[in-house]
């Protein structure tokens, strides 16, 4: 229990020291929300082919669901890395309870940043791009919650994987591109050849995409929707069974990855580091 | 004296390579130790094994009555671990870090007596990013002390440290060891450092221990040369000898009576030391 309260405060802070870092906060918070702006801006009035929805409405929910994704299996595993290379893991390592601290710590920051993030998005679509609020808030709720569950886990387990935070960044990056564009999250998904629809059906992203676009869009963009449903129950039980995949997945790999570490470790790394 | 630290035929193999090769330790409640040794001797796996932080291939290990591999919380609460590559919690404030990492033990050290007594006081709201590299090392040490430990590990302690700085921090920890009772497991490169700390010392050379005890007992062990010196026929005279006592009588018997000028030198820690690795080379 109190690993558990350390490490939520321990996020908190974290998040607070992430506003108050003018770089930190310009690059990840502003950076996204203003490239959101700018993009409604630019086409947000247009309709998405063939519906009366405006791309507006669409992108809400694509972004919506991209930043979940991103903050979970991006940003966060890029955190631990850089945790690790910094020694902060080791030093969690070093005291009582530092661990499970630790790793509440860094879940409680990456849950702070996505809400502030999504409720940013969301004035930002309302107030920018005229978007209404969702028409289903209990499903934005749920989706958004089940969502973040289901890319938490993972994305600590894909932390513990990566070699570096240097060449991480490249080995997350680049999938994580590669999946935004036939996940249905930019554009409707059913504008792709079936065999990239199943693809994008087999990974988070186009159903966290999915649920979301639930909340926001009328039953007229259907049409636009594989089998023509919102297929809610589909949406719970893949983001489900991420979940328990990464809850599968993520404990011993990060008892792998702290057992591991060491000052001798940490010392290889940092003088690795310097020679690159 | 009970004893904190215990290893009994301890060996590590990385692959082909025995990196340990049966040492055997022991050390004493509130005794500032030294493990010295050159590169590649074994110091920082012996020292992360008796830490928690690296598995053993054989040997017997214990370390507050526990062995590391089996140590829980309760155990590492009585640890205390100061190492010389942290870079980390760049963006927390100092005073923050102390208050965050105090939170982990039941009964912590006052964050600001703790700061004071490290000379950090007036550092207390810098982020730790900006603090200067002994500013820094000094946090490290505070935040390994802050939950009272009972054994202390520290890894090259004063590197950066001005030399005020490593006189204050010296003082700090013989201060710690001798008020409260404070074990403290100290590995450095800095001869002058453990011989002016440690209460013994142990030399580790080609994965075993070599010698181990007080500087005057290396020096023994290690036949290093001690120098002695007189003035005979308006001249200085100086011989080397491992038994600096005997020449004396030799020589007060030779002049039947006081010596001149007799001075005798007994060998430094260092000179130990480079006896001992110069042999083994």
């Amino acid at each position: 229990m109190r690993a558990l309260r350390i490490g939520m405060r321990r996020g908190w802070a974290e998040h607070m020291h992430l506003l108050r870092n003018r770089r930190e906060l310009i690059g990840t918070l502003i950076g996204a929300v203003g490239f959101f702006a700018l993009m409604l801006l630019w086409m947000g009035d247009r309709p998405v082919k063939g519906t009366d929805v405006s791309n507006a409405t669409f992108m809400t929910a694509g972004f919506l669901a991209f930043t979940v994704f991103s903050n979970g299996l991006m940003t966060l595993p890029l955190s631990l890395v850089t945790d690790r290379e910094e020694g902060a893991l080791l030093r969690l390592r070093a005291v009582p309870g530092g661990i499970p601290a630790y790793l509440t710590g860094r879940a409680v920051t990456v849950l702070c940043q996505i809400a502030l993030q999504s409720a940013l998005l969301v004035a930002t679509a309302v107030l920018v791009g005229g978007v209404a609020p969702p028409r289903d808030w209990l499903t934005l709720a749920w989706v958004l919650v089940l969502g973040t569950v289901a890319v938490v886990p993972l994305g600590a387990a894909i932390g513990c994987l990566l070699p570096s935070s240097k060449s991480g960044a490249g080995m997350v990056a680049l999938p994580m591109m590669l999946l935004l564009v036939p996940s249905g999250v930019m554009f409707p998904v059913t504008a792709m050849p079936e065999a990239i629809q199943w693809v994008a059906q087999a990974f988070p992203l186009y159903w966290q995409g999915l649920g979301l676009r639930a909340a926001f869009l009328p039953d007229s963009m259907l049409v636009a929707e594989i089998a023509g449903s919102w297929r809610l129950p589909y949406v719970a039980a893949v983001l489900g069974a991420w979940t328990v995949a990464g809850m599968l997945l993520a404990p011993g790999l990060i008892r792998r990855m702290t057992r591991r570490e060491s000052g001798s470790r940490l010392a290889e790394r940092q003088l690795a580091t310097q020679a690159a | 004296m009970s004893t904190a630290v215990s290893v009994r035929g301890l060996r590590m193999r990385y692959g082909a390579a025995d990196v340990l090769r049966g040492v055997d330790l022991e050390i004493r409640r509130g005794e500032i130790f030294t493990l010295l040794g050159p590169n590649g001797a074994g110091k920082t796996t012996t020292i992360e094994i008796l830490e928690g932080f690296r598995r053993r291939s054989a040997g017997e290990v214990s370390v507050l009555g526990t062995d590391p591999e089996k140590g829980g919380d309760d155990w590492r609460a009585r640890l205390g671990i100061v190492l010389q590559n942290w870079r980390d919690h760049t963006r927390w404030g100092v005073r923050e870090l102390v208050v965050h990492l105090s939170r982990f033990y039941d009964a912590p050290r006052d964050p600001g007596e703790l700061l004071a007594s490290v000379g950090l006081t007036e550092q207390a709201g810098q982020q730790v990013g900006r603090l200067s590299g002994g500013q820094r090392r000094r946090l490290d040490v505070a935040l390994g002390i802050i939950g009272r430990p009972e054994l202390l590990f520290l890894d090259e302690p004063t590197t950066g440290f001005d030399p005020q700085a490593r006189h204050e921090f010296h003082l700090l920890l013989t201060r710690l060891a001798a008020d409260d009772g404070m074990t403290v497991v100290l590995t450095t490169h800095d001869l002058a450092e453990a011989e002016k700390l440690a209460h013994r010392t142990a030399i580790l050379v080609g994965g075993r221990i070599a010698v181990c005890g007080t500087p005057g007992e290396l020096a023994r062990e290690v036949q290093a040369q001690s120098s002695v010196r007189w003035i005979e026929d308006g001249r200085e005279r100086v011989l080397s000898t491992p038994d600096p006592s005997r020449s004396a009588w030799e020589l007060h018997r030779r002049f039947d009576g006081p010596v001149p000028g007799l001075e005798i030198r007994r060998p430094s820690l260092e000179e130990s030391y480079l006896e001992l690795i110069g042999r083994a080379a």
